[in-house]
């Protein structure tokens, strides 16, 4: 034997590497790890704390609940940008699929005179319809989802106001305008949905063989196709999530509006990024949570509302924004750089 | 034991875009057998492993398992029908835990509600726990694989293919990234396994360990099975002229200069923490020094901290007679002073620009006047190096990435020349690459000498620093141990001083 790469141990790190390793990756122990480990949760602490001495008003149920309505509409599809986040691919046009969304649900409804749950459905169903369509260009000619999803961001705007006609389209109907105003026990009913929302999401990620595959097509795509996972599959899946979720999402912004409206969610792309980003998921995929992504979203908008509170410049709060997102990503770098540091 | 027939390999071709990877292999393995199966890059061995492994599909040919002729159209497929693979390449995720590694694809269910598949997450443990336990692995199932050390890594993968239960196991490079002790401990699983009657199919660069480990040895060349002998009548002769066709013979051209040159480099104390404890080395014009030195010794980062890359606590750095308080890569280029790095491809190479571009990377102001790049004077720079090194393209314009190996390495050096280096740095030079451009890499390095470029030259493998080096230094825990001339060097010498464990 004369080859030496292969030699006794020397170093450190090698020595050490068959000791058994203590600390069970426990489900509360994941969590509590978690917690520790991104410091989002202290953050957002603090930040309540800072908004509870400072802001008037703040600390209200009525206030709180507001908040929480408000930040639902972006979570629900935080949600499903998180799995496609984690998955290495990313969903630009959530913006323009509420509004075309919420476009088509008045046409359908007014127009067509189709009866109001026939028209969510038909919404429903050509949102999946679309994301599938997506999903598929997405895989059968490899282009990255970023490039298929900017074409949809562009053109499906454009469609919602061409169907509408740029102008707002009035949906009355009290049953309807209970999805996106009305309150069960004082909740309200977006609310809701966001945490039913997030609880399947959570179960899928961390449970489900979809949920995990995702984890394994966006941490080495390659290995995960030799492995059996249908990784074409999956990215398709991925975008028909987000896409049926922004189409759930515009019929609840339309119900919330009481109009079907073109012009709505613009830029909430960015809004939904930014949160996930926030919330630790790793731009380049394999990494992140929906735990992470639920902080992140509480923490954009009690910081939004708490300026709003404080009477803060509006520029000035997209400043402040934007520095966040910065920040929140730098920590994570640091982070990682730290961790590389301990094990080589 | 009686000889069961296991697996079948009949005439099988296959066939890229102008070229033929495969012409008609045949061969059989019995259960219980390990089959050595070797031969140069390009020879065919990754494409027949792609084909067992259901990576890639064959033009024509069979594959019988016990008997039976199998369609192997899917990864999938072939571990159904009983053929694990370990890959080269750590096709491990890192945001999954061991046990969801272990058997990715296809974890046990818990429940199936309409569409959704719930994994029985209890199911998992278990079965990867037996795995490891079959390794005598001690990892704990729900660590996460990215905080697992390189070893560690390397034996989830072996444990993923142990939970297949294959009937054959195709090890592809198994031991590339695995320190001593955890070799010799996959020596022996492999041994162990092959006793429990499964056929394993053993690809290694490794010559020294194949004969270790397995029964019989196939080599493959240019796409053909040159033929399967028993191990106990090989020899690395008989192999290396299977592998490239006539004998390979050991050329030993080595010129001593008696008049001592100027020092190019000189390092004094150095001390980086965690790796090296007081180093010191002279380096002349026109010399080559080996490092010759255990993983873990010291030895990329000794190259690292000289290049800038990484941070010492103590100690100098003397280049043409200047002090160099605080290397960087741009600083050291300034002086002169190059490395060509472990990983050629991520770190020495731009795979998808040219090799023109790749040439004249580290020379911008040669080809430059004012910040504009003259296409004329980028063409002849790039041609001139060409021509020098003997690279192998039908034309300069070509990606890196179609380069072989050798010639990959050929341009990662050409760069630096170009750019004027007289100090060049080399990190394990020849990984990867085959016998016939390893020889032409060390004619390289003493065709560079002769023309007075100083060499710092550091593999694993030991013969080739013998090879090359007009002096070889021995690194063992961070420090110069020993110094000997080249012509004095002995294998077993070199490797008792690398390997010696105390000091003092």
């Amino acid at each position: 034997m004369t080859e030496l790469s292969g030699a006794a141990p020397v170093a450190p790190s090698q020595a050490d590497s068959t000791t058994p390793r203590a600390g069970r990756r426990s489900w509360p122990h994941q969590v509590i790890g978690f917690l520790s480990r991104s410091g989002l949760l202290l953050s957002l602490i603090l930040l309540i704390v800072v908004l509870t001495i400072f802001a008037p008003n703040f600390l209200t149920s009525r206030n709180l609940l507001n908040v929480i309505r408000q930040v639902s509409f972006v979570g629900i599809i935080a949600c499903g940008m998180t799995m496609a986040m984690i998955a290495a691919d990313v969903d630009l046009s959530v913006g323009s699929m509420v509004a075309f969304a919420s476009a088509l649900l008045g046409v359908s409804h007014v127009n067509l005179a189709l009866p109001l749950w026939l028209a969510v459905l038909v919404t429903l169903a050509v949102g999946t319809t679309l994301g599938l369509a997506a999903g598929w260009l997405r895989v059968r000619w490899n282009i990255p989802a970023l490039i298929v999803t900017l074409a949809f961001l562009i053109s499906f705007r454009g469609l919602a106001f061409i169907l509408t006609n740029a102008f707002p389209i009035m949906i009355a109907d009290d049953a309807f305008e209970f999805w996106g105003k009305g309150e069960v026990l004082g909740v309200p009913v977006p609310a809701i949905i966001f945490v039913v929302v997030v609880i399947s999401f959570m179960f899928i990620s961390t449970r489900t063989v979809y949920g995990r595959s995702v984890y394994a097509v966006g941490g080495n795509a390659e290995a995960a196709r030799l492995s059996g996972i249908p990784v074409d599959r999956i990215r398709i899946m991925i975008l028909v999530t987000t896409f049926f979720l922004s189409a759930l999402t515009g019929v609840l912004l339309s119900s919330r509006l009481s109009s079907a409206n073109a012009s709505i969610a613009v830029g909430m792309e960015f809004d939904v990024i930014a949160a996930v980003l926030i919330g630790g998921t790793s731009l380049f995929g394999g990494k992140g949570s929906i735990l992470g992504t639920v902080l992140g979203v509480l923490f954009i908008g009690l910081l939004g509302n708490g300026m709003v509170l404080l009477d803060v410049n509006t520029y000035l709060q997209d400043v402040a924004r934007g520095g966040i997102i910065l920040l929140a990503v730098l920590l994570g770098a640091l982070q990682e750089q730290r961790k590389q540091a301990t094990t080589s | 034991m009686t000889e069961t027939l296991i697996l079948e390999v009949r005439d099988i071709h296959k066939s890229y875009p102008g070229v033929q990877a495969l012409a008609g292999v045949s061969l059989s393995l019995n259960a219980g057998e390990v089959r050595g199966l070797l031969g140069k890059n390009g020879a065919g061995k990754s494409t027949l492993i792609k084909i067992l492994s259901g990576a890639t599909r064959q033009d024509s040919g069979q594959i019988l398992v016990g008997g039976q002729p199998v369609h192997i159209h899917s990864p999938a497929d072939a571990f159904t029908v009983g053929i694990g693979t370990v890959y080269q390449e750590m096709s491990l995720i890192p945001g999954l835990t061991i046990a969801e590694n272990v058997l990715l694809g296809r974890w046990p269910l818990a429940a199936r509600v309409g569409t959704i598949k719930v994994i029985d997450r209890r199911e998992t443990l278990r079965a990867t726990l037996e795995a490891l336990e079959m390794m005598g692995a001690d990892l704990q199932p729900n660590t996460l694989v990215n905080d697992l050390s390189v070893p560690e890594r390397q034996i989830v993968e072996i444990a993923k293919a142990l939970s297949f239960k294959p009937k054959i196991l195709i090890l592809d490079e198994p031991t590339s990234s695995l320190p001593q002790a955890e070799v010799a401990r996959l020596l022996k699983l492999v041994r162990q396994l092959a006793a429990n009657g499964v056929a394993i199919i053993y690809v290694s660069h490794r010559l020294q360990e194949v004969p270790l480990v397995t029964d019989s040895i196939s080599v493959l060349r240019e796409g053909v099975l040159i033929g399967t002998i028993p191990v106990s009548e090989s020899s690395p002769e008989v192999i290396a002229r299977m592998m490239i066709g006539d004998t390979w013979k050991k050329t030993q051209t080595r010129t001593l200069s008696d008049t001592q040159p100027d020092i190019a480099l000189e390092v004094d104390n150095l001390h980086v923490k965690g790796y090296l404890h007081g180093v010191s080395l002279k380096l002349h014009q026109g010399e080559v020094v080996g490092i010759a030195g255990l993983l873990g010794s010291g030895r990329t980062e000794l190259l690292h901290a000289i290049f800038g890359l990484h941070p010492f606590q103590h100690g100098t750095i003397t280049v043409n007679g200047e002090k160099i308080a605080h290397p960087t890569p741009t600083l050291m280029l300034a002086k002169g002073v190059g490395l060509t790095p472990e990983d050629r491809k991520l770190k020495g190479l731009v795979l998808p620009l040219t090799i023109e571009d790749n040439l004249t990377m580290s020379s911008m102001d040669r080809i430059s006047t004012r910040q504009v790049v003259s296409p004329a004077r980028r063409r002849t720079l790039a041609e001139k190096m060409i021509t020098a090194l003997a690279i192998k393209t039908a034309s300069m314009t070509n990606e890196a990435r179609s380069l072989s190996g050798g010639n990959q390495q050929k341009v990662v050096i050409g760069k630096w020349l170009n750019a004027g280096v007289r100090v060049l740095l080399m990190d394990e030079p020849t990984r990867g690459i085959d016998i016939q451009a390893k020889d032409q890499v060390y004619t390289l390095v003493r065709q560079l000498a002769a023309e007075g470029v100083a060499i710092i030259f550091v593999s694993s493998e030991l013969e080739e620093v013998l090879e090359v080096a007009d002096r070889i230094l021995i690194l063992n825990q961070g420090q110069i141990r020993a110094e000997l001339p080249g012509a004095q060097a002995h294998l077993e010498n070199v490797l008792a001083l690398a390997m010696k464990k105390d000091w003092e």
